[in-house]
C-alpha cells in the first residue's frame, strides 16, 4: 500500500494529480462507507492550498472532534449533531496549509470517551480485517480509514489509548508524540491533562513526517511545547546499535495470563520472537518489574482522573449558545432536555461517576488518590527511563474483540494488558504503535514508549523495528487497490 | 453509601435524566468502580503523595502579553445558537 | 441588643486590554457580542491562555492590601450550570490565590480601624443577561473580563464601616490603577454576609448572604434592611437561617434564594490548561515600586507633616489627580495649607461649578505657586487673585501676565499711601473725633483710601497707615 513518501514521489513525478487522488480517496470512502462507516462526513469538493510540504497535495482524514470552520463537526454525539464551528483546530490548520486535502470527517466514540468504536451517533465502525470484529477506539474510524486504504493518513486523538489501541488492530502505525507538542487548541476535551493530538499512518517515516508539520508551539496552547529546530523525520535513520529497550515482567509473564485464553498466549509469545529479532539487529533489551500492584491500578486512575475531567469538560454542552435547544418553558428545563436527548447512556453514566470523584466529600479518597497513583507511575517510569531508551510492550493482550463480547474488566488481562498504554498518557511520553505480525489472521502490535520530549528518538527506534520486522504498510489484500 | 436516589440527584445536578434501567446499570458500575479504587487504597503511603495534575513539569509556559486581538463577528458568535434576537442569544426568562 | 457582624466580597472588573483568557478586547460596548472570542463563548476545543496584565494588576491589589503573595500562577475550575457561564465553569483560584492574609486600613469618623482581607483571587467575568417579558437575552462582551474578587473576614461592625471599607477599597482600585470601578457600569459589585451575634456574647452568629449588590448605596441599604429582619426574628424568640438571600431594591425587602441544605458543591479542580508559571521575586518588587502612595496614608502624611484637617486631606485624596496635583504644588515650595485652601475651596469649586476634571485645568501646579506666591508678597490681593484665576483659566493666559495685563499690581510703598491717608484725615476733622469716641469711622477713611487708588492700595497696610496717623494727631 502506497505511503506519504509513495505519493509524494508519483505526485512529483507528474504520475498523478493530487485532484485524481482526492478523487480516488473520495471514491473509495463512499464506496466503504455503508459496511465499515468510517466518516461522519464524506468531503465531496476538492479544495488545495499550495505549499512545498511533503504532503502538499495528499488527502488525508481527521477525526470528528476537531474544530473544522464552516465544516460540520459532531464529535460522534446527538449533542452536537448539527454543530458547525466558527474556527479551525491548530492541528487542521497546519495540515491544511501545508497543502493537506481534506476527504473527511471521521467517527469516534461519542466525545471520544470509549474504546471500541461502537458508541458514534452515527453507528458503528468494523474492523478491515474482519467485519465481525472492532477496530477499536475511540479514533475508530480515523483507523478504519488508513487501515481500508482510504487515505494514507489521518488525524485523531489519545487520551488513553485512543490513536494507538485501534492501529494495533487495524495493522497501521499509531503515534502520539509528547504531551504538549501538538497543540490541542481545536481538540474537544475529553480530559484536558491526558489529551493528545496524534496520527495513523501506514509506516513509521509518514508518521514523523505528519508529526513535524504538527509540532510547535501555539499561542492558543499554554501547554504547547516551544519549537525546535528538529525534523524527526531526518533522526529516522540514526543508528541504534545499544539503544536499551526494556518490558515489564509483570505484563508479559505468561503464568499471569493462564486463564486468559489461547489468544493472549500467542500474543505473548509473539512478543518474545520480536524481542529476539531485535536484540539480533543490536538493540539491548532488558526484563524490568514493576510492582503489580501499581500496574493494576492504572486502569481505576485512569478512570477516575479521565471520568472527573471529562464531566467538567463537557459542561458547555447545553444547547443555549451552540447545539441543538431543549423543550422547556424555563432555562433549566431546556438545558435538562438537550443533556438528556443529547447524551447516550453510557456518556451519562460516565459523567455521574465523574462528578461523584469530583465531590467535595470524595475528592481526596478518590480523584486525589488517583492522581497521586498518576504521579507514581510516571516517577517509576521516568526512573527506568533513566537506565533505558525506551519500553517495549504489546500493544494489548490479543487481536481485535468481537462486536459482541463480554470483557471481565476485573481480569487481571484487561487490567494490566489491556491498559497500560494509559502510561504514555500520565506521563505525556511519546508512545508509537506498530504493527509486530498476526494471531488468527488478524493484525498485532507492540508498543515503543520514550522519554518526554524525546519523540525523535522513539520514531528512530520504531522506524528501526518497523525495518527489522517487515510489516510495513501491510493491509488486506482485497483494499490493495 | 451510593443509592439509587443518590445517582437521581447527581444526575439532575448534571442537567440530566436517563430511565430507570440506567441508574441500575449506573449502580452496578459503581460497585466495579468501588472495587478498582480499593486497588488504588493498597498501594503504600499513597496518601503521603503529591497529586499529579500536569503529565510533566512544565516549564516552557509564560503568560499571555496583554494585546486586544481580533475575534468573532457577531455572526459567528451567534452562528449556532438556535433562537436569536437584538445580535444576542434568546433563552426563556432567567429568574432569580 | 445585638452586635452586627458584616464581612463582604467585592467583585471589581480588571482594566486591562483583552480579557483575562482570551485576546478578546476587555472593553465597554454598547453593541452587544461584540467582543467575544471563542474561548469567552464554551466553544467545543478552546483553551484558557492567562494575561499577563491581569495578573500583574491582581499582584499589585493583593501586594496594596499586604496580603501575603503565591509562588506560582494557578487557576482552579468552579463547575456549576447557569446560562451566564458558556464554559459550564468559572476559571477561578481556590488552590493559590494572589493573595491571602492581608488588611487595609479604613477611618471611621476619625478613627482607624483595620479591616482584614481573606483573600484577593482572580476570576472571569460571566456573560450579562438582559431580561424583557418572558425572555431573556445573552451578551457575551462581558464573559471572560478579568474580575478581581476581595473577601473580608467578618470584621466589620456597622454599617459605615462596610461603606467606609468600600470607599477606601475602590480608592485603592482607582490610585493602582487596578480598575476604573465604575459602579455605573457594574464594574465593581458586592456580596454581602450579616450577622447578628449578642452584644455579651463572643460567638458569631448566623450569617445571611446578599448577592451581587451593584452599588454601595444598595449594600447600605441591604445591610439595614437584614438588620431589621434579622433583629425582629431573634426579638421574637426566633433563629436565624444560614441562607443566601437576594436583596430587592424595589421594596427594601430581602428574599430567600437557597438555604444551607441547598448549597452547591462547585467541585473545585485545578484547571489543567494553565500550567503552573513560576512568580519571580524580581516581578514582585517591580509590582511594588508602580504602587504609588495610597489614599490613606496619604491623608495621615497631610494631617500630620502638613498639619491639614481631616476634612482638608480627605477632599484633596478623593481623587489621585488632585492629590497629586496638591503634591506636586509643595514641591515647589508653596504653603501646604494656602494650597490645600485654594484645592479645595476655589479651584475643585470652579471644577465641579463647572463638570470639568482636574486634568482639563489650565492652571499648572507651578502657576498655583506663583499665584500664591504673588499673594503672600502683597503684590495682589486675596480678592484679586480670584479674578486673576478665573482670567488665567478662562482666557489661557500665566496668572503673572494676568496681572501684568490688568495692572491690578497693588500699591504697598508707604509713602504713597500715607500721602493720601494725611490728605482724607485733613478733610474729615470731624470723623476723627466720632472715632475716639467710640464710633466706626475707620473702615470710611479706608473706603476713601481706596477710592482714590482704585483699590489698589494693599489693604492691610493702609489699615496700620491709617491707624498710626489718628494715634498721631
Amino acid at each position: 500500500m502506497e505511503t506519504i513518501m509513495d505519493l509524494r514521489k508519483s505526485l512529483d513525478d507528474k504520475k498523478v494529480t493530487s485532484e485524481e487522488l482526492f478523487k480516488k480517496s473520495n471514491t473509495l470512502a463512499h464506496k466503504y462507507q455503508e459496511e465499515y462507516n468510517s466518516f461522519v462526513t464524506i468531503i465531496d469538493d476538492y479544495k488545495h492550498v499550495n505549499s512545498n510540504s511533503l504532503i502538499d497535495g495528499i488527502p488525508f482524514a481527521i477525526k470528528d472532534n476537531f474544530s473544522t470552520k464552516g465544516i460540520l463537526t459532531t464529535a460522534s454525539s446527538n449533542i452536537l449533531k448539527d454543530y458547525v464551528p466558527v474556527y479551525d483546530a491548530t492541528a487542521y490548520k497546519k495540515l491544511i496549509e501545508s497543502g493537506g486535502v481534506l476527504v473527511g470527517k471521521t467517527v469516534l466514540d461519542e466525545l471520544a470517551m470509549g474504546g471500541t468504536g461502537t458508541t458514534g451517533h452515527t453507528g458503528i465502525v468494523k474492523n478491515p480485517w474482519d467485519k465481525s470484529r472492532q477496530i477499536g477506539g475511540s479514533s475508530a474510524g480515523s483507523a478504519s480509514s488508513v487501515a481500508l486504504g482510504i487515505v494514507p493518513f489521518s488525524i485523531g486523538s489519545d487520551t488513553g489509548d485512543s490513536i494507538r489501541k485501534p492501529a494495533s488492530f487495524g495493522g497501521i502505525v499509531g503515534f502520539k508524540p509528547t504531551y504538549g507538542r501538538i497543540s490541542r487548541y481545536g481538540l474537544f476535551a475529553f480530559a484536558s491533562s491526558l489529551d493528545h493530538v496524534g496520527c495513523f499512518t501506514r509506516c513509521v517515516r509518514d508518521a514523523a513526517i505528519v508529526t513535524d508539520i504538527l509540532k510547535g508551539k501555539d499561542e492558543r496552547d499554554m501547554t504547547s511545547l516551544p519549537d525546535e529546530n528538529i525534523n524527526y523525520v531526518d533522526l529516522l535513520d540514526n543508528d541504534i546499535k545499544g539503544k536499551k529497550l526494556f518490558y515489564i515482567k509483570e505484563l508479559t509473564d505468561l503464568n499471569l495470563y493462564k486463564d486468559s485464553g489461547s489468544e493472549t498466549i500467542e500474543v505473548l509469545n509473539k512478543f518474545k520472537e520480536t524481542i529476539e529479532k531485535l536484540k539480533s539487529i543490536g538493540f539491548i533489551i532488558e526484563e524490568v518489574s514493576f510492582d503489580e500492584k501499581l500496574l493494576k491500578a492504572i486502569y481505576p486512575a485512569y478512570m477516575t482522573i479521565s471520568c472527573a475531567e471529562a464531566t467538567s469538560n463537557n459542561s458547555n454542552l447545553t444547547g443555549i449558545p451552540f447545539g441543538p435547544r431543549g423543550e422547556g418553558d424555563n432555562i433549566n428545563d431546556i438545558m435538562f432536555d438537550a443533556r438528556t436527548k443529547g447524551f447516550s447512556e453510557l456518556i451519562k453514566r460516565r459523567f455521574i461517576l465523574g462528578s461523584y470523584i469530583l465531590q467535595r466529600e470524595n475528592q481526596e479518597r478518590l480523584f486525589k488518590n488517583a492522581q497521586r497513583l498518576r504521579r507514581i507511575i510516571v516517577d517509576k517510569t521516568n526512573e527506568l527511563f533513566k537506565t533505558y531508551d525506551a519500553m517495549i510492550l504489546p500493544a494489548g493482550g490479543g487481536i481485535a474483540p468481537k462486536f459482541d463480547s463480554e470483557i471481565d474488566r476485573m481480569s487481571p488481562r484487561y487490567l494490566m494488558l489491556e491498559n497500560h498504554l494509559v502510561i504514555a498518557n500520565f506521563g505525556g511520553f511519546p508512545s508509537i504503535t506498530i504493527p509486530s505480525g498476526f494471531v488468527n489472521n488478524m493484525p498485532i502490535a507492540i508498543n515503543i514508549t520514550g522519554r518526554q520530549f524525546e519523540d525523535g528518538l522513539v520514531l528512530n527506534i520504531a522506524n528501526k523495528i518497523e525495518e527489522q520486522l517487515g510489516y510495513k504498510g501491510i493491509i488486506k489484500e482485497e483494499y490493495d487497490v | 453509601m451510593v443509592t439509587k436516589e443518590k445517582l437521581k440527584d447527581y444526575a439532575a445536578k448534571l442537567m440530566f435524566d436517563m430511565d430507570d434501567e440506567g441508574y441500575d446499570r449506573t449502580l452496578k458500575e459503581f460497585e466495579t468502580i468501588e472495587k478498582h479504587m480499593a486497588l488504588i487504597g493498597e498501594i503504600d503511603n499513597i496518601s503521603e503523595i503529591s497529586p499529579m495534575t500536569f503529565p510533566y513539569e512544565i516549564y516552557h509556559a509564560s503568560l499571555r502579553e496583554d494585546k486586544a486581538l481580533e475575534c468573532l463577528t457577531n455572526e459567528e458568535v451567534l452562528s449556532n445558537a438556535k433562537d436569536t434576537k437584538a445580535n444576542q442569544v434568546k433563552v426563556p426568562k432567567v429568574v432569580g | 441588643m445585638y452586635k452586627v457582624v458584616i464581612g463582604l466580597e467585592v467583585h471589581c472588573e480588571v482594566k486591562t486590554n483583552s480579557k483575562n483568557f482570551s485576546s478578546a478586547k476587555n472593553a465597554y460596548s454598547e453593541y452587544p457580542n461584540e467582543y467575544v472570542d471563542t474561548t469567552d463563548l464554551g466553544l467545543p476545543g478552546i483553551l484558557p491562555v492567562a494575561n499577563r496584565e491581569a495578573f500583574r494588576k491582581s499582584l499589585m491589589m493583593s501586594l496594596a492590601l499586604h496580603c501575603k503573595t503565591p509562588d506560582i500562577v494557578m487557576f482552579d475550575r468552579k463547575n456549576y450550570y447557569y446560562p451566564d457561564l458558556p464554559k459550564g465553569y468559572q476559571i477561578t483560584q481556590e488552590t493559590k490565590p494572589v493573595g491571602k492574609d492581608g488588611y487595609v486600613m479604613i477611618n471611621v469618623d476619625g478613627v482607624d480601624k483595620k479591616v482584614l482581607i481573606n483573600n484577593i483571587h482572580l476570576e472571569e467575568d460571566t456573560a450579562s443577561l438582559d431580561h424583557f417579558g418572558d425572555y431573556s437575552l445573552i451578551d457575551y462582551n462581558r464573559a471572560g473580563v478579568p474580575l478581581l474578587e476581595t473577601v473580608t473576614e467578618p470584621c466589620m461592625y456597622s454599617v459605615k464601616e462596610a461603606l467606609a471599607f468600600l470607599e477606601t477599597l475602590k480608592g485603592i482600585f482607582l490610585y493602582t490603577d487596578v480598575s476604573e470601578a465604575r459602579v455605573d457600569r457594574g464594574q465593581i459589585r458586592c456580596d454581602v454576609n450579616v450577622s447578628l451575634m449578642d452584644e455579651n456574647s463572643t460567638e458569631l452568629g448566623t450569617k445571611v448572604e446578599m448577592k451581587n449588590i451593584n452599588s454601595f448605596n444598595n449594600v447600605k441599604l441591604a445591610i439595614e434592611t437584614e438588620i431589621e429582619r434579622q433583629t425582629e426574628i431573634l426579638n421574637n424568640g426566633g433563629k436565624v437561617l444560614q441562607e443566601t438571600r437576594r436583596f430587592s431594591e424595589e421594596d427594601l425587602k430581602t428574599y430567600p434564594m437557597r438555604s444551607k441544605v441547598d448549597a452547591i458543591d462547585y467541585k473545585y479542580y485545578i484547571e489543567p490548561n494553565i500550567p503552573p508559571i513560576k512568580i519571580e521575586d524580581s516581578w514582585i518588587e517591580e509590582i511594588k515600586k508602580d504602587i504609588p502612595m495610597l489614599p490613606f496614608e496619604r491623608v495621615e502624611k497631610y494631617m500630620n507633616v502638613y498639619g491639614l484637617s481631616r476634612y482638608d486631606s480627605d477632599i484633596i485624596v478623593k481623587d489621585k489627580k488632585v492629590s497629586d496635583y496638591f503634591e506636586e504644588t509643595i514641591s515647589l515650595g508653596t504653603n501646604p495649607k494656602s494650597s490645600a485652601n485654594w484645592l479645595t475651596s476655589i479651584i475643585l469649586g470652579y471644577l465641579n461649578k463647572n463638570e470639568l476634571s482636574i486634568d482639563d485645568l489650565y492652571l499648572t501646579p507651578q502657576m498655583l505657586h506663583e499665584l500664591i506666591k504673588m499673594i503672600d508678597d502683597g503684590e495682589i490681593s486675596s480678592k484679586q487673585s480670584k479674578e486673576v484665576f478665573i482670567k488665567c483659566i478662562e482666557e489661557k493666559i500665566n496668572p503673572k501676565d494676568v496681572v501684568k495685563s490688568l495692572g491690578i499690581t497693588q500699591i504697598t510703598d508707604d509713602k504713597t499711601i500715607r500721602d493720601i491717608v494725611v490728605r482724607v484725615l485733613d478733610s474729615h476733622p470731624d470723623l476723627i473725633e466720632d472715632h475716639r469716641k467710640g464710633k466706626n469711622t475707620f473702615d470710611f477713611f479706608v473706603g476713601q483710601v481706596m477710592k482714590e487708588t482704585r483699590g489698589k492700595a494693599n489693604p492691610s497696610i493702609t489699615a496700620s497707615i491709617i491707624k498710626d496717623e489718628i494715634d498721631k494727631r
